[in-house]
């Protein structure tokens, strides 16, 4: 029995590519933009087309299809009506497509906002010099109470009473994704430096986070940070 | 009762799926875009004008102003709604939100980024790695007539501008009102026993967190309009465009006055919002269709001439 034919296996291809960077690789990191995967597509084209042109069989096998389908030759009944379909379609595609790059967007400017930007070079490394004991862990817990709380929430979750209207929301330290992949020399940092510290990257005009060396000694800030690992049952991120 | 064949039955789920991801990008985009509507004729100074009851609002959650001091640990509006119209020369925003009294210092403010740079949403204050902007603040205040063109970069540096430009108007009704907010109710957890549950590491009590949104009905509604030119000869406005995405930010103070005799809220103690946008509808523009169609004619042009040639090239 005969297979589909190249010009099958090359659209079914496309396919595959299509709906792997469409929809699967978002599952895994940030979506591509169309724009780039148009260029994939093109270049899998490009790379579909050679290898169908490599000989005189492969090219009939490649083209071939196609022709018949575009001349017509040999298409009766249901095929008929569907090319007829198609053909008509290809046309209105073009005008939508067309129709749509002109259409004032309705959607605001998209947002790519790093949420764990390079802290400053003078901020790398940073060991916390205040001893982990239970008393200070306390400590940290009553300055973790009065002045982080109303927003990063008692349970350390980021579902303080003040979070609702903050956009983008208060980190949730019990979140994996947060606090256990950081150093504590990061915290220090975005805590003594608030989201106005925040690299262009970081869209520091949108941080709530206040700048908190205004207010809170170096002492209370990595008391503060032992109090949100203990917290949050997170550890912080070292160097093995 | 007649069964559907399973066949159709998931033609129509996916029908329905397909119709569902066709709409929620439009649902979405609705929580942080104030759509100022193109209407003809004049746009409403008046917050009871029946054109505002036309126009679907955004609703924008308050947050109490934890940012730099003095903060406040709640406030008494929990989300804004907001509606726009705009006529090609003056635009108009309406604010309405619960407040159960009508007190003199109640007050209202909307802000805008100014120019190219961006501002930090707190009085434009200055970034650590970024050069920022200044922002402009529209302030209304239920007792002064009118509306307060301001500007700001940086904390301590709202002035007042030498050119005004904005008109406001405040109407409070006693009418009830639905607002929905979160409730956080927290409990220390306890065993069978009645007695309390520790942490075995730290052998601290565990707290229960309970988190749910509950609907309360409000006596008392605040609608304030903001109207001012979609552009203007200052240079320390905001200038809005048709079609563009200017960033906008929301600020509400309830000023009743407490037993103690202060306000509830003044001055840094307010609600307020993060930045969102407004986008102001362009007018129409006919010749997008004109364009498509020629793409149309175009395309079906290229295929009729690679069909008529692929039959010519066929072998007889």
């Amino acid at each position: 029995m005969r297979g589909p034919s190249l010009a099958v296996k090359g659209g079914i291809l496309l396919a595959v590519v299509f709906a792997a960077l469409k929809f699967v690789l978002p599952l895994f990191t940030a979506p591509l933009p169309m724009s780039l995967i148009w260029l994939y597509l093109f270049l899998a084209t490009i790379g579909i087309v050679v290898y169908g042109t490599l000989s005189a069989e492969s090219t009939e096998a490649l083209l071939g299809p196609v022709f018949r389908f575009l001349s017509g030759e040999g298409i009766g009944g249901m095929a008929k009506s569907a090319r007829l379909a198609v053909l008509a379609l290809v046309p209105l595609l073009v005008g939508w497509q067309t129709y749509s790059g002109l259409v004032p967007s309705s959607q605001p400017p998209a947002e790519n906002r790093t949420i764990h930007p390079a802290p400053p070079g003078e901020f790398v490394g940073l060991s916390n010099p205040v001893p982990n004991t239970p008393e200070n862990v306390m400590q940290g817990r009553g300055f973790y109470s009065a002045f982080c709380s109303p927003c990063h929430g008692a349970k350390f979750n980021g579902n303080g009473a003040a979070s609702d209207g903050f956009n983008p929301p208060p980190a949730n330290f019990s979140d994996p994704g947060t606090i256990a992949m950081l150093q504590e020399s990061y915290l220090f940092w975005r805590i003594k430096k608030g989201g106005v510290g925040l690299s262009v990257e970081g869209h520091p005009w949108k941080s709530a986070m206040p700048r908190w060396e205004v207010e809170l000694s170096d002492d209370m800030i990595w008391k503060i940070i032992m109090a949100e690992y203990a917290g949050a049952g997170q550890k912080p991120r070292t160097w093995e | 009762m007649r069964i559907v064949p399973l066949r159709n039955r998931a033609g129509a789920l996916l029908a329905v799926a397909a119709g569902l991801l066709w709409v929620a990008p439009a649902l979405s985009q609705e929580t942080v875009v104030v759509r100022a509507k193109l209407i003809p004729g004049e746009v409403p100074t008046d917050p009871m004008a029946p054109v505002w009851n036309t126009i679907p609002p955004t609703e924008f959650p308050m947050s109490p102003q934890v940012h730099w001091q003095k903060r406040i640990g709640s406030v008494t509006v929990k989300s804004v709604k907001v509606r726009g119209v705009h006529n090609n020369k003056q635009i108009a925003f309406m604010l309405e939100y619960a407040d159960p009294s009508q007190d003199p210092a109640d007050a209202a403010a909307l802000e805008f980024m100014v120019g190219d740079k961006k501002a930090h949403f707190a009085h434009g204050q200055p970034m650590g790695q970024v050069e920022g902007g200044p922002v402009n603040i529209w302030y209304w205040r239920n007792d002064a007539p009118g509306a307060v063109d301001m500007s700001a970069q940086g904390f301590g540096t709202l002035k007042k501008q030498a050119q005004q430009d904005v008109q406001a108007k405040g109407v409070w009704k006693d009418e009830k009102t639905k607002i929905k907010f979160k409730e956080r109710k927290q409990s220390l957890r306890k065993d069978p026993k009645g007695e309390l549950v520790k942490d075995s590491k730290t052998g601290d009590p565990i707290v229960d967190e309970e988190t749910k949104v509950v609907e309360q009905e409000v006596s008392g509604v605040w609608r304030v309009v903001f109207t001012r030119a979609l552009a203007t000869t200052d240079k320390e406005d905001v200038q809005i465009q048709t079609g563009t995405f200017p960033n906008v930010a929301f600020a509400v103070w309830d000023g009743k006055k407490q037993d103690s005799g202060d306000l509830k809220e003044t001055g840094s103690q307010k609600a307020i919002s993060s930045w969102w946008y407004i986008n102001a509808e362009p007018p129409p523009d006919y010749s997008i269709y004109l364009y498509g169609l020629m793409a149309v004619v175009l395309a079906a042009g290229v295929e009729f001439v690679i069909i008529r040639k692929v039959k010519k090239g066929q072998p007889a």
